[in-house]
């Protein structure tokens, strides 16, 4: 006696809904077939090893950003000895720099006479040497009395060193011409302050609006891409294999695509949060900590979009494997999606102004430029939920018109084949 | 005979069944091809139908038709008495053509998958494999990756995933294929329990040796038709029956006698065909006429002999 026949028979007159044998509305398919999509991907060595590389590569940028802004320069200048200008410039600089808090510190280093100088930038005990007026025209071979400083290096000078001490200079000459005029240098710059303010509390840097633009882009490049391959593939496994044709014989067929669109969408998803929490744990060890709040907001809003139009992107995906007739045909059948992928990939970061308000209503590219302008405090409070609502309608129609090109196209052998023969299909 | 045992099951009949594949569009040189055409069989409940056929002759086609796989140019499926539903196929143990399976997943965890597609609970399924493992003398392969073990190994697999769940009707394309002797009998040896309990079994082989001895019915299709149906017994009644005649002198002579064939003359023995039982009575009249008649039997065709005469 085996286990096949310990089912209670039904007899020949029972309708088949009433029978206990197999494959009578088994409506949890999806989720059998969701589950097993899950477990694959989730015990696959390429996909973990893939996420792993990124999941460092997330932490050491974030990583080098944080001690990229917490390292402290120091520069060392040197200055020849009674040039006592030079000297108070240097001085007067490090000053200005703990003042801006730029973390720089500027070192003073007394050398005998202009050979020392030289000696000292070759041997690279000094990064710069600063001259003032008089001393500076001497070591140059111009006449004396000749007004003017000279920052010289061995190569050239750092841009930002130069940069604080030219400012540190004129500020230095500034008030001494002021002194000797009589009048004070606040005096002379009375009331040509100009500040600005934003009226919306946000404080982003733009700076950094570009390059979340840039990373946001990218996370929505990598997870459709990575999870879309993915799909394809295991749709070609299946149907090259014939699998899909006992598959389809035992289930609806969009149950076996609703399982895979939404097994591959619950890794991307959780591949997306994973990302999302390493940046922003790394962000708060960072000076950008205080930006946390605007950034997570964005970065929620990335979240739920990626989800909703990556169902679309899985189904395209899905079609494009299920057109294939052989493992060999994917990157043909694949290459449209993929070629659309990178092309918002490319708009979305780049894009500014009216492109990306527009963007950001236009399903998938909205995916990258609605968390982009939430980020810039660009976006008023209702234009993400806008926006999500027409994506959500896109996914929807691209769902439904996938899936008749998917069950169109799964067990049509013989051949790769287009979208049009697949929607056309009789299956 | 005793009586047989009440059956559940159905059976499966195909009616005039037919495909056409189309000239794809933008090429109208190639004409359609009628790949089944008007095919009507059917595979009674309880019973092993082998369905044979050389290759091309529309075996997988009428299979995949059968399984709703492919669709239909024209005719019926139906399955007890009515036209076949896809519940009903839901229901059906299918076996394609072409091998095979996750390569890289363990041959428990995709049997149970797809046991559970049909609808049977994760303990059950796995209940249910596993014996059939034990079965197959795959036990102890349940967690071996399908790309690790033998084609006929990978073959069983793949029977075995057809067989779960207590399926209505059997359609196995090429089930043994690739299997050894004594695979083929463990095998046939769970095909009878199916048909034991009623259910319909088609499948298509080209080991006609094999169909012979165990099918109980048996479809022959050559071209896209049917060109011989019925029990093995039958078809072999059903066949042009021949005699032998073993006679003291030369044989020659038999050619001139009326309503009879002379397919082979080799000295005294005469291989013929006779057009009615005059010509048998004639023959033999005339043969003692000229002398002592030695032997006079009726030869059975084999089934290979059917089988390459209708399919010539």
């Amino acid at each position: 006696m085996t286990a096949t026949t310990n089912r209670p028979q039904t007899g020949a007159t029972a309708a088949p809904e009433a029978s206990n044998g197999v494959g009578h509305g088994n409506r949890g398919a999806w989720l059998i077939v969701m589950n097993r999509e899950i477990v694959v991907r989730a015990l696959n060595k390429s996909f973990l090893m893939g996420l792993v590389i990124s999941l460092v590569m997330i932490a050491g940028l974030t990583g080098f950003f944080a001690w990229q802004s917490s390292k402290t320069d120091t520069f060392t200048v040197a200055v020849t000895a009674g040039d006592t200008a030079a000297l108070a410039a240097v001085e007067g600089a490090d000053d200005a720099a703990a003042e801006a808090d730029q973390k720089v510190v500027v070192e003073a280093l007394e050398v005998a006479d202009d050979d020392a100088a030289r000696a000292v930038l070759e041997e690279e005990d000094a990064d710069a040497w600063l001259q003032s007026g008089e001393a500076a025209g001497e070591a140059s071979g111009v006449e004396s009395g000749e007004e003017g400083w000279t920052l010289s290096g061995w190569r050239e000078p750092d841009s930002g060193l130069s940069q604080l001490l030219t400012s540190t200079v004129e500020t230095q000459t500034i008030a001494a011409n002021a002194a000797e005029a009589g009048t004070t240098m606040d005096a002379l710059s009375a009331g040509a302050t100009l500040d600005t303010q934003r009226l919306d509390g946000n404080a982003i840097d733009p700076q950094v609006v570009f390059i979340a633009g840039f990373v946001l882009a990218f996370l929505f490049y990598l997870g459709t891409i990575g999870s879309g391959t993915m799909i394809a593939g295991s749709v070609i496994e299946e149907k090259q294999s014939r699998l899909a044709e006992i598959i389809a014989t035992a289930v609806p067929l969009r149950h076996v695509l609703a399982g895979k669109i939404l097994g591959s969408s619950v890794i991307a998803l959780a591949q997306n949060l994973l990302f999302a929490a390493v940046g922003l744990i790394g962000l708060s060890f960072t000076d950008l900590s205080t930006i946390l709040p605007s950034v997570s907001a964005s970065l929620i809003w990335f979240v739920v979009f990626f989800t909703v139009g990556f169902l679309a992107v899985a189904a395209l995906y899905a079609v494009a494997g299920a057109l294939a007739s052989r493992t060999e045909d994917l990157q043909h059948t694949t290459g449209p999606v993929m070629f659309l992928l990178i092309g918002i990939y490319i708009v979305t970061f780049s894009a500014e102004g009216v492109l990306e308000v527009v963007l950001s209503y236009v399903p998938l590219t909205s995916i990258v430029s609605m968390p982009v302008r939430v980020l810039a405090g660009e976006a008023l409070w209702w234009e993400p939920a806008v926006s999500l609502v027409i994506m959500a309608a896109f996914t929807a129609a691209s769902v439904l018109v996938c899936e008749r090109a998917y069950r169109g196209a799964l067990l049509q052998t013989g051949g790769r084949l287009t979208w049009r023969k697949a929607l056309a299909a009789e299956g | 005979m005793t009586t047989p045992p009440s059956r559940p099951g159905a059976d499966l009949e195909v009616i005039d069944l037919t495909r056409v594949f189309g000239a794809p569009a933008g090429s109208p040189s190639d004409a359609p091809v009628r790949a089944v055409d008007r095919v009507s069989f059917t595979a009674p409940s309880g019973l092993l139908t082998g369905f044979v056929g050389g290759n091309g002759a529309g075996k997988t086609t009428t299979m995949r038709m059968i399984m709703g796989v492919l669709a239909i140019t024209g005719g019926d499926v139906r399955f007890d008495g009515r036209p076949v539903t896809q519940d009903d196929r839901r229901a059906f143990g299918y076996m394609p053509e072409e091998r095979g399976l996750y390569p890289k997943q363990p041959v428990l965890d995709q049997l149970v998958y797809l046991a559970r597609l049909r609808g049977i609970a994760a303990p059950a399924a796995r209940a249910e494999v596993l014996d059939h493992l034990e079965r197959l003398g795959l036990a102890g392969r349940a967690k071996d990756h399908v790309e690790k073990l033998s084609l006929g190994n990978q073959q069983r697999v793949q029977i075995i995933a057809a067989l779960m769940g207590s399926p209505r009707a059997l359609i196995l394309d090429e089930p043994f294929s690739g299997l050894d002797p004594a695979a083929v009998e463990s095998m046939v040896e769970l095909l009878r329990e199916h048909t034991a309990r009623g259910v319909p079994v088609l499948f298509s082989s080209h080991q006609l040796d094999l169909v012979e001895r165990l099918c109980e019915r048996l479809v022959i299709l050559k071209q896209g038709q049917v060109v011989a149906s019925g029990a093995p017994a039958e078809l072999q009644r059903a066949g042009a029956v021949r005699h032998r005649l073993v006679v003291g002198a030369d044989a020659g002579w038999v050619r001139g006698v009326q309503g009879v064939h002379a397919i082979d003359v080799d000295g005294p023995e005469a291989l013929v065909e006779l057009s009615d039982d005059d010509a048998a009575q004639l023959l033999l009249t005339t043969a003692l006429e000229r002398g002592p008649v030695h032997e006079f039997t009726p030869v059975r065709p084999t089934l290979a002999q059917i089988y390459r005469e209708v399919t010539a």
